[in-house]
């Protein structure tokens, strides 16, 4: 039994700097081990039962449906195309009619949010999936493994952790992109950035959460039953220790389509024809003593959104959290 | 060639503003009472009169350099600087005189060689220097002989020129030269006063290299120090000879990469000189700076060329009738009042009305804003199948007037049009030397007004800044027609009827021809603008 020694005594230090409280997760173990307890539920079961309750919740998770909804189908909310300009009447001002007015090339600006957030909650969708698909699965494996892969892993993702997100995005992308590139070219070459620099922060969590459980003594029974790595480190540790990964990628959700607004503002991510929040913003802000609906609407759009992932993610801690119940 | 660029970091301003890049730090170099600080920007090369293409590296030479002639600010005629005179009987044969006892700022003086041995260096190819062009165009004689015999893909010469200087020059003594020109041509005289024309002094061909940092001229300023990247700073020529003297002792042409920030440091005080507005500010300037702007058309025009060779162009794109149908499907008129606030004038032709020989309406009914006659003539063209990409360059404020381009051609013509944006303008020429795109931004600045430099250099075949593989034989035969005539007013016709035929084959779109705004702060005034739309440095006093 020398996997023993894999209990590394820096792990609850990794563990509390990932700023997410972790120390009650093991408390709540699928291994039924006292037999006399309330019927038992996994962490994320225990969660969701706490989820219901909150209004917070409720609340961000319609905000976010909406978002998702324009995203998917925007002809439901508005009538007028994206690129339906009427130059004569640029800058109008917000009426019945045009409820946030016009902008600069006279489109409505209205529509021009409703049709931005296609781009920017995919670009947050699928780069908090793929940080916690890639992040998650390598903190697992170095968290499980330990030793020399464990080490090649950290050292791999500390690499990457000290590039800063927002400057290595706009190297990347200035180097890369043609003025031409389609919208899906764009959008996956932002995915495919803020990926790579992305995952690390969720590595580490995964990590030090694996190496949280990985002592627990329904690990060691499992182990000592004959359960082969692979079986002990997904059904055993993985549904413990995914919860902080969980968390944290619905906070970085916000974080990405906030990322995303940055680099489109600085005239490197999506580009016409495609509309998105940052673009708005980026032309916004060059009209702001002219016009200044032109850049509170998509701003007000932005902001909605991401606090809408980010309360979210507030409130899913809080409910995997059991000590702030 | 003066392209024109604009130099507005748009990339560089924001990335700026989030702190990722060092500022100009202000050194407090306006400690003389007597000096003034105005905007400058990047000069591309060396600060050589013969190796300047851009606006940024001109401004500078325009005030250190003097030239055989000078523009009126007003009319823009030219007026003798170094000149005595000019004489010829047949536009062939020119016999230059010029003055005696005209200094360079290094207290050498201006002679007939000075003027002969800086062009011979200028046209001869191995030099590699950016107007040697001027020299071809101005068809001085035994400028092909200067040119290399055989060149590799990347333009360096494998083979060198038969000769090292061009026949057509010939020093008679020390303040007489001659030209020989290969052809007629009757607007020589006008093209004299371009920066390429300009006399270098003997310690140019020392050591060319190092001429460059800090050059010598004999305009009204020298350049005293060039700390690249933060500002240059021109003191008054304690050798100046000429009629056109600098007022203040010392200007210091300050070097923003954002308009903005330039802007806010004139309306604050902090900067006496800034040469152009940001579309931005363009509503506000006239309240932003009461009783401290100044507004001038300029002789140049903005333009949205073909290039039908292009890899990205439609099949449709090689009739006329389509592009002018396109041409048709532009609301100049609403987009000028709109996207720059008034401050552009709709063009009707492709030469500027500053300059002589301006005749409105070339393009005619091609030009005017014709939504159902645009749709009709593009149906009998036979349509258009495809889409179009509009090519600008992001480091300039071209996107939106693009964006109004693009969105009234798609609204009228039903043709998908969308605005492409480069990363900088050196990106967008990389594109348009590969043959990349069919449909970009061009805009032109003259080097000198005449009507015949908004139409050889552009629209000739094989001209210099022919990027449209625009190739008319009537129309390069009119051309050389129009440079034999020896009266004036007959060049001129000729050059109209060579731009009427412009109309018939729309390589470019003429847009609208551009004006300069400029401000300036409570501690100056009497500042004019040229008709170049440039500001008169030399002539800007303090209150």
């Amino acid at each position: 039994m020398t996997d023993f020694s894999h209990h590394e005594p820096g792990a609850s230090g990794a563990a509390a700097e990932s700023g997410v409280p972790l120390g009650s997760l093991s408390t709540g173990p699928v291994e039924p081990d006292g037999g006399a307890a309330a019927p038992a539920r996994s962490p994320g079961a225990e969660a969701w039962r706490e989820l219901r309750r909150k209004p917070m919740f409720w609340i961000s998770a319609t905000v976010i449906f909406v978002f998702l909804l324009m995203a998917v189908w925007p002809s439901l909310f508005t009538d007028i195309g994206p690129r339906d300009a009427v130059l004569a009447d640029r800058w109008a001002k917000p009426s019945a009619e045009h409820w946030f007015g016009r902008d600069l090339q006279g489109y409505d600006l209205y529509t021009r949010c409703i049709y931005g957030a296609r781009a920017s909650i995919l670009v947050g969708l699928l780069t908090a999936t793929l940080t916690a698909l890639v992040g998650g699965f390598l903190g697992l494996i170095a968290g499980y493994m330990g030793g020399i892969t464990d080490t090649l892993l950290s050292r791999l993702a500390e690499v990457f952790f000290a590039i800063p997100l927002l400057l290595g995005a706009i190297i990347f992308l200035f180097s890369f992109s043609q003025p031409n590139d389609g919208f899906f070219k764009t959008v996956m070459s932002i995915v495919l950035i803020l990926v790579i620099l992305g995952w690390p922060s969720v590595f580490r969590l995964m990590r030090s959460s694996v190496l949280q459980v990985k002592p627990n003594d329904y690990v060691q029974a499992a182990r000592a039953l004959g359960g082969s790595p692979l079986r002990i480190a997904f059904r055993h540790i993985l549904p413990n220790a995914i919860g902080p990964v969980i968390v944290v990628s619905t906070i970085n959700l916000g974080v990405y389509i906030a990322s995303e607004a940055a680099l489109s503002f600085l005239g490197i991510g999506l580009q016409d024809p495609t509309v998105s929040w940052g673009q708005m913003i980026d032309e916004g802000s060059e009209q702001i003593r002219n016009a200044p609906h032109t850049l509170l609407f998509p701003a007000g759009f932005l902001s909605a959104a991401v606090l809408g992932f980010i309360m979210l993610g507030d409130t899913i801690r809080d409910a995997f959290d059991p000590k702030s119940r | 060639m003066r392209v024109t660029t604009r130099a507005v970091a748009l990339l560089g301003a924001s990335v700026m503003a989030l702190g990722l890049s060092a500022c100009g730090s202000d050194d407090g170099s306006g400690d003389s009472e007597n000096a003034l600080t105005v905007r400058g920007c990047n000069p591309e090369n060396p600060l050589v009169t013969i190796n300047t293409a851009e606006t940024c590296g001109g401004d500078i030479l325009d005030v250190t350099t003097a030239k055989l002639i000078d523009y009126d600010l007003e009319t823009g005629e030219p007026v003798n600087d170094i000149l005595e005179s000019f004489e010829t009987t047949d536009n062939i044969n020119f016999t230059v005189k010029i003055k005696q006892g005209y200094m360079f700022s290094d207290g050498t003086e201006v002679k007939s060689k000075n003027f002969v041995d800086a062009w011979n260096y200028a046209a001869y190819q191995p030099n590699a220097q950016a107007s040697s062009y001027f020299f071809g165009a101005a068809a001085i004689d035994g400028y092909a002989d200067v040119q290399c015999v055989e060149t590799d893909d990347a333009g360096a010469c494998t083979k060198d020129p038969a000769a090292e200087t061009m026949s057509g020059l010939a020093v008679v003594d020390d303040y007489t030269f001659t030209i020989k020109t290969s052809q007629e041509v009757s607007n020589l005289l006008v093209r004299l006063g371009y920066t390429a024309f300009a006399p270098l002094p003997d310690v140019f061909f020392e050591d060319p290299e190092a001429f460059g940092d800090k050059p010598v001229g004999a305009g009204p300023y020298y350049v005293d120090s060039w700390d690249k990247t933060k500002q240059i700073v021109v003191k008054k020529n304690p050798e100046y000879s000429g009629d056109f003297p600098g007022n203040v002792d010392q200007i210091t042409f300050k070097i923003y990469n954002d308009d903005t920030a330039a802007y806010k440091d004139v309306v604050s005080g902090k900067l006496d000189v800034i040469n152009q507005v940001p579309t931005t500010e363009l509503p506000n300037y006239k309240s932003d700076l009461d009783g401290r702007n100044n507004e001038r058309d300029m002789g140049g025009i903005q333009t949205v060329a073909f290039d039908p060779q292009g890899a990205d162009a439609a099949a449709a794109l090689a009739k006329p009738e389509v592009r002018q149908a396109i041409s048709m499907a532009i609301d100049r008129q609403t987009i000028v009042d709109t996207i720059f606030f008034g401050t552009r004038q709709p063009a009707t032709g492709w030469v500027s009305p500053v300059v002589d020989g301006y005749k409105a309406g070339a393009c005619g009914e091609f030009c005017e804003y014709d939504p159902e006659g645009a749709k009709a003539l593009l149906e009998e063209a036979g349509g258009f199948d495809g889409a179009l990409g509009l090519y600008v360059n992001g480091d300039a404020d071209h996107k939106p007037w693009a964006d109004a381009t693009c969105n009234s051609i798609r609204q009228t013509l039903e043709i998908e049009c969308t605005t492409e944006v480069t990363k900088d303008f050196d990106q967008l020429n990389l594109y348009k030397e590969q043959n990349k795109v069919s449909f970009f931004r061009a805009g032109w600045q003259m080097d000198y007004p005449s009507i015949e430099n908004f139409l050889a250099p552009l629209y000739g075949t094989g001209a210099d800044s022919n990027e449209y593989s625009y190739s008319n034989p009537e129309f390069d035969a009119k051309l050389s027609e129009a440079a034999a005539a020896t009266d004036p007013e007959q060049a001129n016709a000729l050059y109209q009827e060579a731009e009427l035929m412009l109309a018939a084959d729309m390589p470019v779109i003429p847009t609208w021809y551009p004006s300069v705004q400029i401000g300036w702060s409570d501690r100056v005034e009497n500042v004019d603008i040229d008709p170049f739309g440039v500001p008169d440095y030399a002539g800007i006093t303090l209150k």
